[in-house]
């Protein structure tokens, strides 16, 4: 019998894999929404923008991942914060972890819900996708980082079914203007976030570090990230201005996939079935990753960090996480409010994470350092 | 070993939920038990009533029978319909829904929005107006000919693919796109009903969701040339005896800055096909007088056209789209539709037709 090691540290992956992992962080549930906040034709600029932004983010994150402490990973952050406080910012991190998992899952199942199974008792869906993610964790972390390869090879070819909605008649010039912001209001702002929102991602690298060979070229994956994501991110959005024009785009809560259901093929009737469940490939690798890493995270607050993980524990932490998201899609997230609170609530967080959390770093990084000299 | 028992009482586990009824699906497709419809026909009933009826069974070697109901909401149709035949109706074939004139004047944006609602329906389902009793018709001729209603699908699909002229042709998702957007407004291609004919009439114009003029013959094909299709395989011009073909349209417009004056340049390349008039077309100067002769016709049958539009005050041709530019601030649809019913017209036509060959000068 083969002892169950979750987290064997004993072969790195290579950049290529950050890359991946990354960019499908970028392009989780967030983008669908993306469209129908943006509305307006100048927010292909607050794409552009926020894509610098993110760039210069990554670049503080990538001096933090090329720095001493991370490459001690666990270690690494026990001499940067001392073991209390790494315990307390861990549980803030767990709190956070489930928050965006549960917003994730249950986002997608909504769209699955909405799309392809109106009748089914959503519960169901839960179970069958949690099962499934538990299975792939339980391959352990080094399995489930390789099997981001077929999650990106399943998913990103999806944007080049957008090509027909670029050329006319679906396409027209018009529907770009004006490119200047006329009317500026707070749901520009609220656009803005959603977008940064939108980048956060490659933050949860952290928790990572340990299967990650240290190296330098790790702006360079990152860069490739972030800039396909932006390509991804104005390509649909652009798309879904020309399909729908932007006095509609609001109408519609998932345009982009909307927008495939507008595609024929000579074979399928609905596109958009088949589209949204290669769609949940991604949606099972984000959930394995944090399953773990939320697994991770219990022991390292109950003080287990030294014994090895048992399957007792990795069953529990996956029971009560979908114990959590039946709750949650139960009493929280069928509460019709004009806005969605768990939604917003995440949108806000991530947002700030992928603020923060480089800029804390590597500010305790260089002060420690300085402190030591 | 243990993999292998771990994945055995998965399986019993899995096996013992499906099987006992408790899957969590409850629609039944069997394709022996369902009648995935290909059209429904609205008209108007009794009573703010709403009459529907679709054919049954689709594709499929068994005499047909027209369903015909009186209905308060659209959907409750859907239902009845099962009620009444062994087979249940699915609507995730439906490719064309045909309304009846007079209800579409009474403006139809509920019914759209119903059609929007259900992910079923797909957005290229066309949407057609009818003149006359189609049912009656449909009843009549689906005896006659098989498959009936699968042939009138591909006939519209024949002419919206290649944009190849002559019919327009419109789908949910142009309908509601154009209806949605402040500087256009949706059109919808008129079929009516004549005896054992169903034939192309024309285009009718919408201003807002109720239909308000239907335009047809050369009226028709000028609003193909300007807008729809920018394509005529023929165009025949009665008045001059003649029939110009192959034609394909470039229209440049213009709007002058305070919105008094808008220029429609419209370059057409083309062919005469046909020449039953009385000039020695093979001689270049009378060509060029028939040429100026078309010039002037199509000017002013354009200019007309355009007039009855602003009378209307509606915009099928989206000239409004035309006050957008990249660095300023759109105007409102009010705006626009008041400055619109004023604005003067100028219309110029440029034909370049190629030269005739193998003909004989009989005159």
């Amino acid at each position: 019998m083969t002892t169950f090691s979750l987290f064997d540290k004993s072969s790195k992956m290579d950049g290529i894999y950050v890359f991946f992992i990354v960019n499908r962080f970028q392009m989780l549930f967030l983008f669908f929404l993306l469209p129908t906040y943006l509305l307006h034709p100048f927010m292909i600029w607050g794409i552009v923008a926020m894509a610098i932004f993110s760039q210069l983010n990554i670049r503080l994150l990538c001096k933090w991942l090329e720095s001493n402490y991370a490459k001690k990973g666990y270690q690494g952050f026990v001499e940067l914060f001392g073991v209390r406080m790494v315990r307390l910012l861990t549980f803030i991190g767990l709190i956070l972890i489930l928050i965006k998992i549960t917003v994730i899952t249950l986002g997608y199942l909504e769209v699955i819900h909405d799309f392809i199974f109106p009748s089914m008792n959503s519960n169901w869906i839960i179970f069958f996708i949690l099962l499934t993610s538990s299975y792939v964790a339980s391959l352990g972390m080094k399995n489930t980082i390789r099997f981001v390869v077929i999650v990106f090879l399943c998913v990103f070819w999806i944007i080049f079914l957008y090509f027909p909605f670029f050329i006319p008649p679906i396409a027209a010039l018009h529907d770009l203007y004006p490119l200047i912001p006329t009317n500026w209001t707070t749901d520009s702002w609220k656009g803005l976030l959603l977008i940064w929102s939108s980048y956060s991602g490659p933050e949860y690298l952290i928790c990572l570090i340990p299967w990650i060979k240290p190296q330098q070229k790790m702006r360079k994956y990152l860069t490739y990230a972030n800039a396909l994501s932006t390509s991804e991110y104005l390509l649909l959005f652009i798309a879904s201005l020309f399909f729908f024009g932007s006095n509609y785009l609001s109408k519609s809560k998932y345009p982009i996939i909307h927008m495939i259901r507008y595609l024929q093929s000579p074979m399928f009737e609905r596109l958009d079935i088949i589209l949204i469940s290669l769609h949940m490939f991604v949606l099972v690798f984000a959930l394995s990753i944090f399953l773990l890493c939320i697994y991770g995270a219990t022991r390292i607050i109950l003080k287990k960090t030294s014994t090895q993980p048992s399957r007792m524990g990795f069953a529990v932490t996956c029971i009560v996480l979908f114990l959590c998201f039946v709750f949650v899609n139960n009493w929280i997230w069928s509460i019709k409010t004009e806005q969605n609170i768990l939604l917003n609530i995440q949108i806000w967080l991530s947002g700030i994470t992928y603020f923060i959390v480089p800029t804390f770093l590597l500010l305790l990084t260089k002060l420690k350092g300085r402190v030591k000299a | 070993m243990r993999r292998k028992k771990i994945l055995l009482v998965w399986g019993i586990f899995v096996s013992l939920v499906m099987i006992p009824g408790c899957a969590p699906f409850v629609e039944n497709n069997t394709i022996e038990d369902i009648a995935p419809v290909t059209f429904w026909s609205i008209s108007k009933g009794e009573k703010r009533k709403i009459k529907m009826s679709t054919l049954v069974p689709p594709l499929v070697n068994e005499p047909k029978s027209l369903l015909t109901l009186e209905v308060d909401l659209l959907k409750q149709g859907g239902k009845d319909f099962n009620l009444r035949y062994y087979r249940e109706l699915k609507v995730g074939q439906l490719r064309m829904f045909l309304i009846h004139e007079e209800l579409a004047k009474q403006g139809i944006i509920q019914l759209i929005n119903t059609l929007l609602t259900d992910y079923d329906i797909s957005q290229r389902m066309y949407l057609v107006i009818v003149k006359g009793n189609f049912d009656e018709y449909i009843n009549r001729q689906a005896k006659k000919q098989e498959n009936l209603d699968y042939y009138l699908y591909r006939m519209l699909k024949h002419y919206e693919r290649k944009k190849q002229g002559e019919m327009t042709i419109v789908n949910l998702h142009e309908y509601k796109n154009k209806l949605f957007s402040p500087f256009s407004d949706p059109v919808l291609p008129v079929f009516k009903v004549a005896k054992d004919n169903f034939t192309y009439e024309g285009t009718a114009f919408f201003s807002n969701d109720k239909l308000i003029e239907t335009v047809k013959n050369t009226e028709d094909q000028i609003f193909q040339l300007l807008d729809n299709d920018h394509y005529l395989k023929f165009f025949p011009i009665p008045k001059l005896d003649v029939v110009i073909g192959h034609l394909r349209s470039r229209v440049n417009v213009d709007l002058d800055k305070n919105l008094s004056l808008v220029t429609i340049n419209v370059k057409l390349n083309g062919r005469i096909e046909e020449y039953q008039g009385n000039k020695n077309i093979l001689n270049g100067n009378e060509l060029m007088q028939l040429h100026k002769e078309i010039e002037t016709e199509l000017e002013m049958k354009t200019t007309d056209l355009i007039k009855k539009m602003q009378e209307l005050k509606v915009d099928p041709l989206q000239i409004g789209t035309h006050t957008l530019s990249p660095f300023s601030k759109p105007i409102s649809e009010k705006v626009w539709l008041a400055a619109w019913g004023k604005m003067n017209i100028k219309v110029n036509y440029q034909l370049y037709f190629e030269a005739l060959q193998n003909t004989k000068n009989n005159y």
